[in-house]
């Protein structure tokens, strides 16, 4: 048996969050989200949570697990002791338990325009790329848009506005895809201080990432093309 | 209705991983220490031969050594923190050849040797 302490919220009877105890039968397999959907199935349907794939790859049941932002599915009550907290992720509003409302997150990663922009909207010729240009931004484009990387995030927690380590890291990506003509549009937004410059590179944000991205990585890189974008603009006298 | 959790002042004492992050941001108070010894040690060297002797003096109290001596330790401590970082920040292709970031790293490491020899050559006139 293993204790699980749950943050819940439940706004038509309380506006204040309240911790609930659940003690449930745990064995080397089971997940949070396992634990999560037996307290829903035996012991308390009214529990409210995210979940979908089961395999780290829906990117929808991230929550805090003691303290520390983590997909349920990924994560599993053999690796703690006693006592395991959960609370719904950390710096976004709270609608009802563990679910967080991830509105800001998608404004941000619409915000950069996190697709292929061409210069030519009329060709119908297949875009080339060799295995050597996908190199350059294969590992930040398997991003799940969990949103644990803000919640490891004290700049988004101390200011909403900045972007966020996915969103940069998804302008980037796009910057760096040799099929993708996009990147003076991207550049703007990145250079604002709600943009790369909002990061002071603490790093939990690659820490907690479930897929290794390395948004920290990602955010970092952009501070140099957005230096790079300043000089050439300074140059072409745009500034 | 949804509620907000606000992030207090103390923020930074909930993960290690923080408090590492405020450490390494931190090491700028003994640096700027240093700073301030060093700019006032030009100011005095121009102001002439006495407060150049003053200056000689105070820096040689055993707490101003000892506040420049961890401003030492604490501009290597950056160091090899930036050190880490660097190879993610500015990861360096050579052709098809992406150079491992123990490289990039070993050679910032060799980079400090070379200007601390250097400089040791340039004040003492021997290695």
């Amino acid at each position: 048996m293993k204790t699980i302490h749950i943050t819940r919220y439940l706004p038509e009877s309380s506006e204040i969050p309240f911790v609930q105890q659940f003690d449930i039968p745990a064995d080397d397999s089971t997940s949070v989200l396992d634990a999560l959907n037996y307290i829903k199935e035996e012991l308390d349907p009214s529990l409210s949570f995210r979940w979908s794939c089961r395999m780290a790859i829906c990117g929808s049941c991230g929550l805090m697990v003691n303290g520390k932002p983590k997909l349920g599915c990924k994560t599993f009550l053999r690796d703690y002791q006693e006592n395991i907290t959960l609370q719904p992720l950390a710096h976004l509003p709270v609608e009802r338990d563990l679910i967080v409302d991830m509105d800001v997150f998608l404004t941000h990663l619409e915000a950069v325009k996190p697709y292929l922009i061409s210069d030519d909207s009329l060709s119908t010729e297949p875009n080339k790329q060799t295995p050597t240009q996908m190199a350059k931004y294969q590992q930040f484009s398997d991003c799940i848009n969990c949103g644990l990387c803000y919640s490891a995030c004290p700049q988004f927690g101390l200011n909403p506005e900045f972007l966020g380590p996915a969103a940069i890291t998804l302008a980037h990506r796009y910057n760096l895809d040799s099929r993708d003509h996009g990147k003076a549009q991207r550049m703007p937004l990145l250079n604002t201080e709600e943009g790369a410059w909002s990061c002071t590179f603490v790093g939990f944000c690659s820490e907690v990432c479930p897929k290794k991205v390395d948004p920290a990585a990602a955010v970092n890189q952009s501070k140099v093309e957005s230096a790079k974008d300043m000089i050439i603009q300074l140059f072409k006298g745009n500034l | 209705m949804t509620y907000r959790t606000t992030l207090s002042r103390t923020w930074w004492l909930k993960h290690n991983a923080f408090k590492a992050y405020m450490l390494r941001e931190a090491t700028v108070l003994p640096l700027t220490f240093f700073i301030l010894c060093l700019v006032s040690g030009v100011y005095c060297l121009w102001q002439g031969e006495s407060q150049w002797n003053h200056w000689q003096t105070a820096m040689g109290q055993p707490w101003v050594l000892a506040v420049n001596l961890l401003a030492f330790f604490a501009s290597l401590f950056h160091a090899w923190t930036f050190f880490q970082l660097f190879p993610r920040v500015m990861p360096i292709r050579m052709g098809h050849i992406s150079v491992p970031a123990n490289v990039l790293i070993a050679g910032q490491w060799a980079a400090v040797l070379s200007v601390m020899v250097l400089f040791s050559w340039l004040f003492w006139g021997k290695l």
